[in-house]
């Protein structure tokens, strides 16, 4: 079959992506040090990165390595996944499939909802010159699905929501909204008035 | 060249004849010469040219039978759909029908069914392969802190919580510009402030505050880049905060329609009830400060403040209003 055509490719991609990485692995974490939002773990994964054609997930024989860092997580205290699609039925799968897989991964999901869904529908006329009492209806049906995760990190939600968002089946679109929590910076704790006192400028 | 010509000739009859194998039964074994290409073609009743038709012209193949007749019942699942393809009907051993059926007939069969191949299917996401793609993914999953399991826990600890959306969809382009919005939501109470500091700052932020969770919203889209909004969302805290405590020399001409709450000391219904109470000459003869100093000491007069800053400051309810009538029926005797 194509299968070992396809398994060449990928190995040749697989390949080409571990070099990209190495090549680009000091300097990247050079930058990325000074980068608040910098995850914890910088993982080569198994799954090839390539968006120009399906693959399989390959498990490599030789386990990939996981880099961890110094950088503290990022903590999301809710992670609000919309789907939006044209066919209830293949939001149904996705949802199982999402839910199923947030299960295995060990998610916490506060809450799955189905909003309604919204019909734009317009009227236009059936013929190119005149006949303007003869009409056609056209209607998009957008069909929504909300999961809510609570109390997640930052490397668990990457890694869930590139999983999520690789398998996302054609015409569904997603919206993901972090709400991540932060500690109270350290110059806010204190005003500064009482170390340096206020000089007598006119306030603007 | 003619040699290499002849050989593929050759190639391509026995090929050919196998293909034919259906019509001519008795001819698959019997010649598998060059001379079968030539008596094939006349056969068909197709213009000899040369050679060049039977590479242009190939009898189809019969496809034999599907894959799913040989397919074990506990085979693996996902070496059969290992990633997201289309749908092959002769590589899925169910009997799906799908489409509208025809009057008094039932939906079309899979074989040659185009509605099963349109509609993305998960046929490659089947509850083993996803147990299986976990497996490789939980080690680079961390585990949330085990302390904060409640959100009281959390909003004491880590009190701003700032958010921002991403959007996955196809299009032109991969961009949204809605991305680079972020929101940042902070309980005032969990910031150092006085009195002071706190009124000046409610009075400064407006709208953003909501009085029944306590919480300032700040909503950021000035920057083309979410990152930067996030440096100015917290750098307009920090000036919030910092200016809050100031006070500047112009904060001296508050008036009283500034003032955020009602307070009863100085205020008409004081000067009311006084004048009216000495009037009435509860306290005694006698005028002058004293005497309102003493009725200011009494309780009915102080039940009555109570129930005129409650009245004031909560908004007219059916409670209120009994408390304040009593009060009054108190206070003067009724």
């Amino acid at each position: 079959m194509a299968a070992p055509m396809t398994l060449r490719r990928e190995l040749c991609s697989l390949a080409r992506i571990f070099r990209g990485i190495s090549r680009l692995g000091p300097r990247a974490s050079a930058a990325c040090s000074g980068h608040r939002k910098c995850n914890i773990i910088r993982s080569h994964l198994p799954l090839t990165s390539n968006t120009f054609f399906h693959t399989a997930t390959v498990l490599p024989s030789t386990p990939s390595s996981i880099t961890v860092t110094e950088e503290p997580d990022v903590l999301y205290q809710k992670v609000s996944i919309m789907v939006k699609g044209h066919d209830r039925a293949v939001l149904d799968s996705y949802e199982l499939f999402t839910t199923m897989a947030a299960k295995e991964l060990g998610i916490t999901i506060s809450n799955v909802s189905e909003p309604h869904k919204d019909m734009e529908r317009f009227t236009l006329l059936k013929s190119v010159h005149i006949f303007k009492k003869h009409r056609v209806q056209y209607e998009m049906r957008t069909h929504y699905r909300c999961v809510e995760l609570a109390h997640i990190t930052g490397s668990t939600a990457q890694v869930y929501l590139e999983y999520i968002q690789r398998n996302l089946p054609e015409g569904v679109a997603m919206e993901v909204t972090k709400t991540a929590m932060e500690k109270m910076p350290d110059h806010i704790l204190e005003p500064m008035w009482k170390d340096h006192p206020i000089d007598d400028k006119p306030s603007q | 060249m003619a040699s290499h010509t002849s050989k593929a000739f050759l190639s391509l009859g026995r090929i050919n004849v196998h293909g034919l194998g259906l019509q001519k039964p008795l001819s698959r074994f019997t010649y598998a010469t060059a001379l079968t290409i030539s008596s094939a073609n006349t056969s068909k009743g197709l213009p000899d040219r040369g050679g060049r038709g039977s590479f242009l012209r190939k009898p189809k193949r019969d496809a034999g039978e599907p894959r799913t007749e040989k397919m074990p019942v506990d085979q693996d699942w996902t070496a059969v759909y290992p990633a997201a393809t289309p749908f092959r009907p002769g590589s899925v051993p169910l009997p799906v029908r799908m489409g509208y059926p025809m009057k008094g007939s039932i939906p079309p069969e899979k074989k040659g069914n185009l509605e099963l191949i349109k509609i993305p299917n998960f046929l490659h996401l089947t509850p083993a392969a996803i147990k299986k793609h976990c497996e490789a993914l939980k080690p680079f999953c961390t585990e949330w802190p085990s302390a904060l399991d409640t959100d009281v826990k959390c909003d004491e600890h880590f009190p701003i919580k700032l958010q921002s959306t991403d959007y996955v969809f196809a299009g032109p382009s991969v961009r949204n510009p809605s991305a680079r919005i972020v929101t940042l939501r902070v309980k005032v109470s969990s910031l150092n402030l006085d009195e002071h500091a706190r009124k000046k700052m409610l009075k400064l932020v407006g709208k953003r505050y909501c009085k029944d969770t306590d919480t300032l919203t700040i909503t950021t889209e000035r920057c083309p880049l979410r990152q930067q909004n996030m440096d100015y969302v917290m750098y307009l805290l920090t000036v919030l905060y910092h200016e809050s405590w100031k006070t500047e020399a112009w904060e001296a001409e508050k008036t009283v329609a500034d003032m955020e709450e009602y307070s009863w000391e100085d205020s008409p219904s004081q000067r009311n009830i006084l004048g009216t109470l000495v009037h009435m000459k509860v306290a005694g003869e006698g005028e002058g400060e004293e005497v309102r100093e003493q009725l200011l000491g009494r309780k009915e007069v102080q039940e009555y403040k109570d129930s005129v800053t409650r009245l004031k400051n909560e908004g007219e309810s059916e409670s209120h209003m009994l408390q304040y009538k009593e009060a009054v029926k108190k206070l003067l005797n009724l």
